[in-house]
């Protein structure tokens, strides 16, 4: 009656090639999507900081938008939708295998709403004086974000990029939805396969844990030491 | 009352007590001085079990402070206190501050409470204020507050951590009046100031502290007359100039 | 490129017959906010405990909310709702895990879901109950304490109304983070919002029209909850009380 579960770790040694690839997948996705996600964030924040009106409009809807919406939804459209635009717009042909670009291409837009929150908030806790002071030098205001507001907002923006990306790693596993074998993806199918679906969730859950966890130590770390610096 | 004996403490290496030893009778008034860092607001708070200590014993009104059979609640409940930033609690009314306490530690009903309250009030000059909330009076009016929430308890002493030094220069005098007529009244008082003139007007002795230990515990003229230790004659000459 | 427009679409009787799709979006929209509202008063509810638990002196009971914290923090949603709907049960005595197994499967969902969210999401009030009390002046803890208040009461009666206060907004963005978390549950086969909206793709190939119809009612949900999260800050205000620090 009060049997309990008994474990089977076997299928795990075997796999391991395969969730490497696995890994690979994901790590690509993060990669990718945290570059991309800050430079188009800081176009974004910068737009949104931009006198010009349509410019900041823009980019406030687009920052809102995303970031109302669920990351499953956005991946899920992506997955969806956007083979079946290229497909009639580009002449892609049918059946092209575009799960990968299409799950990078909407973390990364997805992303770059919120990165572009972090280095708004990032360009403003720069001191006003120091866009003054360096247009007083006679920089344009494309210079002086250049070369002084930016390298100051970005050093106090580090940690919070960094746990940025953490969270980005971990919501790779979303792209599951688009039946793409990253990290998560291959350690289910694994499981599935060999009737030992309990062990591979666990073995991918700690694995996720003892990644995260040193990652954001290490993020904690660096912050004691640029605080101090 | 209050008794002091052989008092230690240190973080780790730092040495922040060292060998305190002191009384303070019924009735008597004395003011704690020193430079900061001295560690003047440390003892206060070893007092009231605030702060730990590690070596030596206090005992008020014959209670054991760092027995860790005390019911330090319990004690606390009797020992008044008033802080360097008043802290009153933001989020209720001046009179609910009064009354808190005397609900929930004392058992008090409501209708004592408030009846208790809007007489410390009327005592401190802020009846009207009753309604109000802290961040709506000024400096001096908290403070006078947070002398009446200490008293709502019916302490057998009261402690003053520098309970005017946060304060803007014209609202310190508000603040000693009401201590001064404490005084007058008999409470038994603790205070950590730098106000000599309080201190003159007002104390019984003085106690002068530098570098964690107790360097003069002498009667308030003694004091102001012939101050014997070299620190406590520097100290006392650069108070002038404040 | 030839798209055809049709939002009569929602109007359709649906395919399984019964209902029409504004139907099948309205069940789940209903799905979403009773699954994150049930979700959320968990959240608040664990959230609030742990958070307590992190800034009190005892050094056991603060590092066991620490390892709550970074356990929950550190594992992606996804797998911590796998981990509750497939894992859990299994792990169970064989009877009670039996008995669960042939519950009704919507409960099981609805459940699973709930418990994984909220206690995801109750990591992260924890954080903000921490930094609210640590971010009280530290002379409140003793003022309480010297009046009498054992520690719990100080707590109660004088840090918490205060640390509850200043964490209204960023709690605001956590209310809102579990709506949108909330869709992850559609990988385990509950009907909420995203769920229904890919479901109308399936039978209607009017993908566009059931994008922009999600999309809207996600838009809707934030509004009313950054609205009404607002109406309680104002509702909390302590007068005369600017700031944090």
């Amino acid at each position: 009656m009060y049997e309990l579960y008994e474990f089977d770790w076997s299928s795990i040694p075997g796999a391991l090639p395969f969730l490497w690839q696995g890994m690979v997948v994901s790590l690509e996705i993060t990669f990718v999507a945290v570059v991309f996600g800050i430079v188009w964030g800081t176009a974004l924040a910068i737009m949104r900081l931009s006198s010009v009106t349509p410019l900041s409009w823009f980019a406030a809807g687009y920052v809102n938008l995303f970031r109302s919406v669920p990351l499953v939804m956005v991946l899920l459209w992506f997955f969806l939708i956007i083979p079946h635009l290229l497909e009639s717009l580009l002449g892609f042909p049918r059946g092209t295998d575009m799960r990968l670009g299409s799950a990078i291409a909407g973390f990364a837009l997805f992303e770059a709403a919120y990165y572009s929150e972090i280095i708004r908030a990032g360009i403003q806790s720069v001191p006003k004086g120091q866009m003054a002071a360096a247009n007083a030098l006679g920089m344009n205001y494309r210079q002086a974000m250049q070369r002084v507001v930016l390298p100051q907002a970005f050093r106090n923006m580090v940690p919070l990029l960094l746990t940025q990306g953490i969270i980005l790693f971990q919501d790779t596993s979303l792209v599951y939805v688009s039946a793409l074998a990253d990290f998560f993806g291959a350690a289910y199918k694994v499981g599935d396969r060999d009737g030992r679906l309990v062990e591979m969730l666990l073995f991918a859950g700690a694995v996720y844990f003892v990644i995260c966890f040193a990652a954001s130590q290490w993020v904690r770390h660096f912050q004691k030491k640029l605080k101090t610096a | 009352m209050i008794s002091i004996d052989n008092v230690s403490k240190h973080y780790g290496s730092f040495q922040v007590l060292a060998d305190c030893t002191t009384q303070v009778s019924k009735g008597e008034v004395i003011v704690v001085c020193g430079p900061s860092g001295s560690g003047k607001s440390t003892l206060i708070k070893c007092v009231n079990g605030l702060e730990p200590f590690q070596k030596g014993e206090i005992t008020v009104n014959g209670v054991s402070v760092g027995d860790p059979k005390t019911n330090l609640s319990k004690l606390r409940s009797h020992v008044g206190m008033v802080f360097q930033n008043f802290e009153l609690f933001p989020h209720m009314s001046i009179i609910d501050n009064l009354r808190i306490a005397q609900l929930k530690v004392l058992g008090r009903g409501m209708d004592e409470a408030t009846e208790k309250g809007f007489k410390l009030l009327d005592r401190v000059g802020l009846r009207v204020q009753a309604e109000k909330y802290p961040g709506q009076l000024s400096g001096g009016q908290q403070q006078r507050v947070a002398i009446a929430r200490a008293l709502a308890m019916d302490p057998i002493c009261m402690l003053f951590d520098e309970p005017t030094s946060a304060l803007d220069p014209e609202m310190v005098n508000e603040v000693l009046d009401v201590m001064t007529e404490l005084a007058k009244e008999g409470m038994t008082m603790m205070c950590v100031t730098h106000e000599m003139g309080f201190a003159r007007r007002v104390a019984n002795r003085v106690i002068f502290m530098d570098q964690g230990r107790i360097v003069e515990d002498d009667s308030k003229d003694a004091f102001f007359e012939h101050a014997r230790s070299e620190r406590a004659q520097q100290f006392l000459a650069k108070i002038l100039h404040h | 490129m030839g798209y055809n427009w049709n939002w009569g679409v929602f109007l359709q009787p649906s395919a399984t017959g019964g209902d029409t799709y504004l139907g099948w979006m309205f069940y789940g929209f209903k799905m979403t906010i009773a699954l994150s509202l049930s979700a959320w008063m968990l959240a608040l509810a664990t959230g609030a405990v742990v958070g307590v638990l992190r800034t009190v002196p005892n050094k056991g009971l603060s590092g066991i909310a620490r390892a709550y914290v970074e356990l929950f923090r550190n594992i992606p949603l996804l797998v911590q709702l796998f981990l509750w709907y497939f894992v859990l049960p299994e792990l169970l005595p064989t009877s009670l895990g039996n008995a669960y197994k042939q519950s009704n499967p919507l409960a099981q969902q609805f459940l699973a879901s709930m418990v994984c969210l909220g206690l995801f999401t109750s990591a992260r009030v924890a954080e903000q109950v921490r930094s609210g009390i640590n971010s009280l002046p530290p002379g409140q803890k003793n003022a309480g304490l010297a009046m009498g208040f054992t520690l719990p009461q100080t707590y109660r009666f004088v840090m918490l109304p205060m640390a509850v206060r200043l964490i209204v907004p960023p709690l605001t963005s956590e209310f809102l983070n579990i709506f949108k978390n909330s869709a992850v549950c559609s990988t385990i086969g509950l009907l909420e919002l995203a769920a229904q909206g890919r479901q109308l793709v399936d039978y209607t190939a009017q993908p566009y029209e059931s994008f922009i119809a999600v999309t809207l009612a996600y838009l809707i949900i934030n509004v009313v909850v950054m609205f009404s999260m607002r109406w309680v800050e104002e509702r909390v205000r302590v007068p005369g009380y600017l700031g944090g620090k």
